[in-house]
Order: structure tokens, then C-alpha cells, then sequence
């Protein structure tokens, strides 16, 4: 295809979108890369090595989630939100079933509750590890992906003894958990957070405290806060620009207001700052983590719930924090076991939406570092 | 400004055009019609509900809906605004020049509902290939290459169990799931 | 050594003796020369794929290669080369085939004859060139044709432009090598190898060896830097960098002429840290060298691999750099220091 060939995108031709003329280079990424994080397709406009112009095409991974949940019942839906951001598995159940919750006005007994706090941190540490790790090898740091999985292995140990899965655990149900932590879980679990706590500064002496990998990443990606409001991006996206809004903080839910943690908030406004949002979260969620297993009552892991769960007529959108940011459940019940309308507000979903904003005047190589920084999972933008 | 005052706000500013308006806890339950969709949307925004959460369509049989999720930064109030959009021909204004999260969820619904979105700048399908025909999360949304669902008898068996009349006897032929439709004839 | 020359001469005798043209033991002896070279940077390359994915494993926290023959792996090598060897031999259709096969082919030559003018021992060279470091660097200079002719005739634009990128890091950081290396050559007052080795020998107060590196510390790891740059590895991997948006040169090779890049990477790796080696480090000068002289051989060795072990090491714990920052450090950083340690060198010298 020669330079001045317009390019197809399905049936509407590129030129005609753009407006602009066929001077400048358009190169393809994805969507098998190894950098993109999933089948992501970028289509970046270059003037030489500056990005100017990106355009993300998404639905590669789209699995019809939303209709397939108007034809299951509530308890059905909870294995498929495994499957959205399939990373951080036991924050989409959380997020899901607190919605169902809301709408039935069902209470949960305070084990489960301290339950779903210890495993949905303990999945942030996960999460952010691998995000980390697969940073680190975007950037071409080969070592701290290997450093950062070892840990990561040692949180889906823990995941595999209390639910048997690796991943996808579907372990909460509505109205408490499906089942009770082992034997020797809590004493396990309290190993892995003495072992996890040196690990940071480890991981800092290799990539935070190099003046190589700060090169990189300074800089690029910039969002200032108000921009980053008015594209409803959340999570370290939004505190790394600057704005102090974390909803365990900002709008609590389940017993989150009961833990003292702080909230990392940088104002670089670029991927470095994201990077250390991230890397504080973990310190933060260990702090989380400790107290609710100190804290941990007795008592039972599931409230009893009607043998089908049949929700008033009525919504309800709840939005939890995941490790990525603002994940929200949208549902319509209209009276039967099977919701009328479910509809998944994806945080990954409205981070990415901002990537053409922040990648202008960046260069080619910056492209995959600010984009590790979005820390996107196609599972959940496309679900 | 609490939830209440808000609503007052809104009700002088728009009286009969807000055809619902109620605060329920911190949560104002608007409900208007397409015409009046965006006005409603810009005096939310200029009230401070500066954050879209969610932007999503509702399939109600006789009516489509675009439901607007939007919060404050600032204040805990919340707003839950349903816009009411003709099913026969739905257009409604694009909000994308309010809130710029709102670019990409106009093109979802776009996508699943049909939605159309007035001075929407990218205005084309998102998730599904752009030449895909149909609208997959309509009500009355067909493909001869979709598989029926079924339960097995799940939702029979559960119904006995839950009037009472204990388990009932394993039938000696579960009912057979429907043979799948042959794939399409392959294009060209 | 003395041992291998009157061999040598011998030999000459010998066939002048049953009336041989002097081409044909030349030719003779240069072939055996050549081919011990040959094979010992096949063996030396071997060793170094093995022992990389040894101590790459080590740094992460694992094994690396452990069930090849045995003992830790130690055949992992020669596995990887067989199994190279009988790969299909794939040319892309529309490349310039001549040229994609020259290609490999220019870049081991170039690392290859480099080797001439490596000091292994006390007179183990095969030339001892007047003008030794002269030659080597202009020769390792041409593995940037290669590379271009890699990137080129694969008729693939991100080949191209990894190739021209690996060309204009490979020219930038090659004007601070030379600058560094001029620090020892205006200490020893000569650019033979040899020599430069012979000046190192001795030791100052009894215990610190003459090598240059203590009064030549910052050419050194400018030398050291430049080096690295010039072998492209990381932190300077942009040229083969896979997850960057470019994928590298050589992504159109498959097979063996793959395999003859790789070598001719490792076999560039430890030319490098020969010439570090025997600038800076002192060659084979190390204790026993006159009672023993073949002991100075185990020095040269010793010491080419620890540099080698560094440049391992640091690969695996960096990050790459980007590209405008590579150029940005080779020619505003580097190249004044380099420059300032030769005015200051020069100085030193001439007071």
C-alpha cells in the first residue's frame, strides 16, 4: 500500500475523518502487539517521530456480556463478571453483587463483609503487581516482571486455597461469600504481607530509583486534573493529576470506613505520577489489609437470601473502586430473577477514551509507555 | 447545596419539561424528554455535576432511554437522569461538549441501542464492526445465528422447590436443548 | 611467543627447502590461524548464550537452562545452534536477495577481523599492527553496513527504520569510544596492542598494577558506556528492542543466518572487552607471567569475561533509553567528558 493509498477503516475512509492530507505516516499497532495489553488496536498519525494523532479501536474482546446477563438470574451473572477484568476478578464480583444488594436492601453479616475488604486488597496487590511487572517490560527492564509475578504467585496461592481458582474465582455470592477462609488462611495470609512489605523498596532500588526508567517516564502522558474530570477517568489516573477522589474514601462503601489509609495523590499529572500512585496503593492496601484481619469477626459468611433472588422493581448504580479505577454496575430489575437492563461501567473503558488526548505530541516511543500507564484490560472495555 | 435545593432549582428552571423529579437520599430521580435532554443536562452541569459516571441506554419496549449517571467532586449529591427517546426515530443531542467521557458512551449506545447522538464528533459503531446491521441490545433484536437460551428446567424446578413441594423426582429425559442453527452460508 | 615463532619459521624453511612458493605456507598458516580464531569464538560465543541465560535467570530468580547435558545445562547451546542449523531457510519474496544474504555475512566478518590484533598471551597475537586500535575500531565500525544491509533488504519499514536508528546510535557513541581510548595510547606512546600491554606491566608501590584504569578511571566507563552502545545492548537496545513500536534489523532472519547474527553479537561482546581489557585492565599482565608466561592467557580470559559478566548484569537490571535521550547522552554528555579526559590526559603527560 503506497503512502498516498487512503486507508479503509471498515467502510469510512481515514482521510475523510481526519480532514488532513496523506503527508504524514500512519503506522498500526496492534492488535496482536506485545505491548498493547490485550487486542487493542492503536492507529497512530506520526509527523516524523511525533504522535499526532491516535486513534484506539476497540471490540476485539467484545462477548456480548451485557445481553447474556439479561438472560441469567442474579446468581448467574456473578461467574461473568469474573470474565470483564479478568485481573482483578474478585473486585468485579464485589462491585456486582454490592449492586444487587442495594437493590434488594439486603443485609450482609460483618464477617463477609471484612471478607470481601481483605480479599478485594489482597486483589489489588495482584493487580497492580502485574501491571507493574508488565510495565517494567515494556520498557524493556526484563527483571522486575519476574520479581513482580513471584509475588504475585504468592497472592493467587492464597486465592487458590480460600476459593480452589488461580483466577476467576467467582467467590462472592449476594448477601455474603460462598465460603469461609481454610484453616491456616489468616496465619498464610499474614506471612504473605511480612514477606510483601520489604519487596518495595526492592522493587524501588530497580526501577524507582532509576534515574534511567525516571528518564522515560517523566513528562510524557500529561492530563491535568479538570480535563481528567470531564473525561471521567478515576482511579490512579485521576489522583495522579492531581485530584484527591478515591471512593472507599470519598463515598464508602461496604466497611471501607472503618480502616485508616491514605489516599496517594500526586500532582505530576504524567505517567510517573501514575507509577507512584500504584506503587503507594500496594503500601495502602497492606495497611488495609492488616487491620481487617486484625478486626476480623466471628460469625456467619452468608445472610440468608430468598432461594431466588428476586430484586423489587427498581435500579441502582453503585460504583466501587476497583484497581483501576470507578467501576460501576448499572441494573434495572423489573420484578423477575433476571435483570432487565445490566449494564457494567468499566473504569478501563473511560480511561482509555482519554489516550488520544494524552498521547498528542509524544513521541513513537513514549506511545507504549503511556499507554502500560492507562493500565487497561480489554476484558472490561470491550466486555 | 443539598439534594432538596437542587431539585427546587431545577423544577423553577424547567417546571413541566422535568416530567419525574425526586430526591431520594442523596440521589435526584430526573426524568425528561428528548427535546429537553440536553438543556437539562447543561443546567446540571453548570450546577456543579461536573463528573459523568455512566452514560447508558434502556430498551423499554414501547420507548428507548439514554440514562445519565452524573456526581460532584465536591458536594455528595448525585443525579440519575433519564431522558425518554422515541423508539421509531431516537435522536437526542450529544453531551459530548459537556462532559468528553460522555464521547465514548454515546457511541455504545449508539452501537447497541441506536441511539443517535445530534453534534456527536465521532459519531460510528464501537464495539461491533463497523458494518454490522442491527442494534444486538434491543428487546426485539434477532440473529439467525443466536442460540436460543435455555435452563435445562432450572427455572421449573427451582419455582416447585420454592412453593414448597419438595424436591421433585429427576424426570427420565432431561429436555433436549434445540438442535443449534446451521452457520451461515459462507459471503462471496 | 618464542615457541610459535620458531615453529613458524620452521615451517618456511621447510617448504623453501622443497622449493614451495612462500604463498603457499602462507596461505597455510593463515588458514590454521583463522580457524583457530574461528572456532574459538564459536566456542566462546557458545559459552556466552549459556552462561547470559544463566546469569539472567539468577538475577530473576530462577534456574535457566538445567537438563541439557546433564550438569546445569552446559549443552544448551549446542542444542540451540542444532536445532537453527535445521530450521527452514526463509527469504521474504520481494526482499533484495543478494543483499539479505550478504548481510549476516558482512556483520561476522567485521566482528571477526577485529580478532586479528587481540593480545590473547605474551606475544599470542596474530598481527601485532603498529597501528592495532586504530584497525580494530575501524573495523568494528563496518558492522553498521551490515546492520543497514540487514534493515534494507528485508523490504519491511519497521526493519528499515531499526536499522537506520541502530546506524545512527552505532556512529554517535563511536567519536567518545575513540576519544576515551586515546587516553592509554598517550600514556604508552604507541597504538600497538602489544605494546600497550607491555607498558601496564609492573606494579606501582609493590602492590597496585600499572594498569591504566586507575589514572584513566572516567575513560574507562566512558569507554565501557560506548562500548555497550556499540554491542546494542540494553540499556542502548533500541535496534532490537521487540516490545518498542519498531521491531528490530534482523526480524525478517530466520534459522541460521539469525544464528550469525547473534554470534556476530557475542563475538562483538567480547571484542569489546578484549580492547577494555588490554587498554585499561592490563591485558595479560597479572602475577607469574615471566615464570609462566601461558598464565597470562588465564589472565586475559579472566578478566575479558568479568567485563563481560558486567555487561550481562547490567543488562538485566536496566531499562532501555529512548532514542532521542540515547543521542542526547553520546553526544552532550559523553563526548565532553571524553574530550575533557584527553585534554587533561595530554596535559598531565606533556608536564
Amino acid at each position: 500500500m503506497s503512502m498516498t493509498t487512503p486507508i479503509p477503516i471498515g467502510t469510512q475512509v481515514i482521510t475523510e475523518r481526519l480532514g488532513e492530507t496523506m503527508e504524514e505516516m500512519y503506522v498500526n499497532m496492534g492488535p496482536q502487539h506485545p505491548s498493547t495489553h490485550g487486542v487493542l488496536r492503536l492507529m497512530l498519525k506520526l509527523d516524523g517521530e511525533v504522535i499526532t494523532d491516535c486513534i484506539p479501536y476497540i471490540g476485539y474482546l467484545h462477548r456480548c456480556h451485557e445481553k447474556i446477563g439479561e438472560n441469567r438470574n442474579y446468581v448467574q451473572i456473578i461467574p461473568y463478571t469474573d470474565r470483564l477484568d479478568y485481573l482483578a476478578s474478585m473486585a468485579m464480583n464485589f462491585g456486582y453483587v454490592l449492586s444487587v444488594e442495594r437493590l434488594m436492601n439486603q443485609e450482609v453479616p460483618p464477617r463477609a463483609e471484612y471478607m470481601r475488604v481483605i480479599l478485594a486488597e489482597l486483589q489489588r496487590i495482584a493487580s497492580h503487581l502485574l501491571w507493574l511487572g508488565t510495565f517494567g517490560l515494556d520498557l524493556g527492564n526484563f527483571t522486575i516482571f519476574i520479581y513482580c509475578f513471584r509475588e504475585r504467585e504468592m497472592v493467587l496461592d492464597l486465592f487458590e486455597a480460600v476459593s480452589g481458582q488461580r483466577l476467576n474465582y467467582a467467590f462472592y455470592r449476594i448477601g455474603g461469600m460462598a465460603m469461609d477462609f481454610p484453616d491456616g488462611w489468616i496465619e498464610q495470609c499474614r506471612e504473605f504481607l511480612t514477606w510483601f512489605k520489604p519487596r518495595i523498596p526492592e522493587y524501588d532500588a530497580l526501577v524507582t530509583d532509576n534515574i534511567l526508567f525516571q528518564k522515560r517516564i517523566r513528562g510524557i502522558g500529561v492530563m491535568d486534573g479538570p480535563t481528567a474530570v470531564n473525561y471521567g477517568l478515576s482511579g490512579p489516573m485521576l489522583r495522579a493529576s492531581g485530584i484527591n477522589w478515591d471512593l472507599r474514601r470519598n463515598d464508602p462503601y461496604s466497611v471501607y470506613d472503618r480502616f485508616e489509609f491514605n489516599v496517594p495523590v500526586f500532582d505530576t499529572c504524567d505517567v510517573w505520577g501514575r507509577f507512584l500512585v500504584r506503587r503507594q496503593e500496594m503500601i495502602e492496601s497492606v495497611k488495609i489489609i492488616e487491620q481487617a484481619l486484625e478486626g476480623l469477626p466471628s460469625g456467619d459468611i452468608q445472610a440468608k437470601v430468598p432461594k431466588t433472588i428476586k430484586p423489587a422493581a427498581g435500579q441502582a448504580y453503585v460504583r466501587t473502586e476497583s484497581p483501576r479505577g470507578e467501576l460501576g454496575f448499572y441494573l434495572v430489575s423489573d420484578g423477575t430473577p433476571k435483570p432487565y437492563r445490566y449494564k457494567v461501567r468499566s473504569p478501563a473503558f473511560c480511561n482509555l477514551s482519554a489516550l488520544t488526548e494524552m498521547m498528542r505530541g509524544c513521541l513513537v516511543a513514549d506511545a507504549v509507555a503511556i499507554l502500560g500507564s492507562v493500565d487497561i484490560v480489554l476484558g472490561e472495555i470491550d466486555r | 447545596m443539598t439534594p432538596e435545593q437542587f431539585l427546587e432549582q431545577l423544577r423553577t428552571q424547567f417546571g413541566a419539561a422535568l416530567t419525574e423529579a425526586e430526591a431520594k437520599g442523596s440521589v435526584l430521580l430526573l426524568t425528561t424528554t428528548a427535546d429537553q435532554g440536553y438543556a437539562v443536562c447543561k443546567a446540571l452541569h453548570d450546577l456543579g455535576f461536573e463528573y459523568l459516571n455512566c452514560l447508558s441506554g434502556v430498551d423499554w419496549t414501547t420507548h428507548l432511554e439514554v440514562v445519565y449517571d452524573l456526581s460532584s467532586l465536591h458536594h455528595a449529591a448525585k443525579v440519575h437522569l433519564r431522558v425518554k427517546v422515541d423508539r421509531a426515530d431516537p435522536l437526542v443531542r450529544s453531551v459530548s461538549d459537556l462532559w468528553k467521557a460522555a464521547n465514548w458512551h454515546e457511541r455504545e449506545c449508539y452501537d447497541m441501542f441506536g441511539v443517535r447522538f445530534d453534534g456527536h464528533p465521532d459519531h460510528r459503531r464501537i464495539l461491533l464492526s463497523e458494518d454490522w446491521v442491527g442494534f444486538p441490545l434491543r428487546k426485539d433484536y434477532t440473529d439467525e445465528r443466536l442460540v436460543p437460551y435455555t435452563d435445562y428446567g432450572l427455572e421449573e424446578k427451582q419455582a416447585k422447590t420454592e412453593a414448597g413441594k419438595g424436591a421433585p423426582k429427576p424426570t427420565s429425559a432431561a429436555p433436549k436443548p434445540p438442535a443449534p442453527p446451521k452457520p451461515p452460508a459462507p459471503a462471496g | 611467543m618464542d615457541a610459535v615463532s620458531r615453529a613458524v619459521e620452521s615451517f618456511y624453511g621447510l617448504t623453501t627447502a622443497w622449493g614451495i612458493p612462500w604463498l603457499i605456507p602462507a596461505l597455510v598458516i593463515m588458514t590454521i590461524v583463522v580457524s583457530i580464531i574461528l572456532g574459538y569464538i564459536s566456542v566462546a560465543a557458545m559459552f556466552l548464550i549459556w552462561w547470559e541465560r544463566k546469569i539472567s535467570a539468577h538475577i530473576q530468580v530462577r534456574f535457566g537452562p538445567m537438563r541439557v547435558g546433564g550438569w546445569h545445562g552446559w549443552a544448551q547451546s549446542i542444542a540451540d545452534g542444532l536445532k537453527l542449523l535445521l530450521k527452514e531457510d526463509i527469504i521474504p519474496s520481494r526482499a533484495d536477495k543478494v543483499v539479505f544474504v550478504l548481510a549476516p555475512v558482512v556483520v561476522f566478518a567485521a566482528a571477526l577481523a577485529g580478532y586479528v590484533t587481540i593480545p590473547f598471551g605474551p606475544g599470542l597475537i596474530v598481527r601485532d599492527l603498529n597501528i592495532g586500535i586504530l584497525y580494530m575500531v575501524a573495523i568494528s565500525s563496518l558492522t553498521v553496513v551490515g546492520i543497514v544491509m540487514a534493515g534494507w533488504s528485508s523490504n519491511n519499514k519497521y526493519a528499515t527504520l531499526g536499522a537506520l536508528r541502530s546506524a545512527a546510535q552505532a556512529v554517535s557513541y563511536e567519536v567518545p569510544l575513540v576519544l576515551s581510548l586515546l587516553g592509554p595510547v598517550i600514556l604508552a606512546g604507541t597504538m600497538s596492542m602489544g605494546r600497550l600491554v607491555d607498558a601496564q606491566g609492573g606494579t606501582w608501590l609493590g602492590f597496585l598494577p600499572r594498569w591504566y584504569v586507575f589514572p584513566q578511571i572516567v575513560g574507562f566507563l566512558v569507554y565501557f558506556t560506548c562500548a555497550l552502545a556499540e554491542c546494542n545492548r540494553l540499556p542502548f537496545d533500541i535496534p532490537e528492542a521487540e516490545s518498542e513500536l519498531v521491531a528490530g534489523f534482523h526480524v525478517e532472519y530466520s534459522g541460521m543466518r539469525f544464528a550469525i547474527f547473534f554470534l556476530a553479537e557475542y563475538a562483538n561482546m567480547f571484542a569489546v572487552a578484549a580492547i577494555a581489557t588490554t587498554m585499561f585492565l592490563g591485558g595479560w599482565q597479572g602475577p607469574l607471567t615471566t615464570q609462566l608466561p601461558l598464565i597470562g592467557v588465564l589472565w586475559f580470559l579472566l578478566k575479558c569475561y568479568f567485563l563481560i559478566f558486567v555487561m550481562m548484569w547490567l543488562r538485566w537490571t536496566l531499562n532501555r533509553l529512548r532514542v532521542d535521550q540515547l543521542m542526547d547522552f553520546a553526544w552532550k554528555v559523553l563526548l565532553p567528558i571524553a574530550f575533557a579526559n584527553l585534554v587533561i590526559t595530554s596535559l598531565v603527560v606533556a608536564l
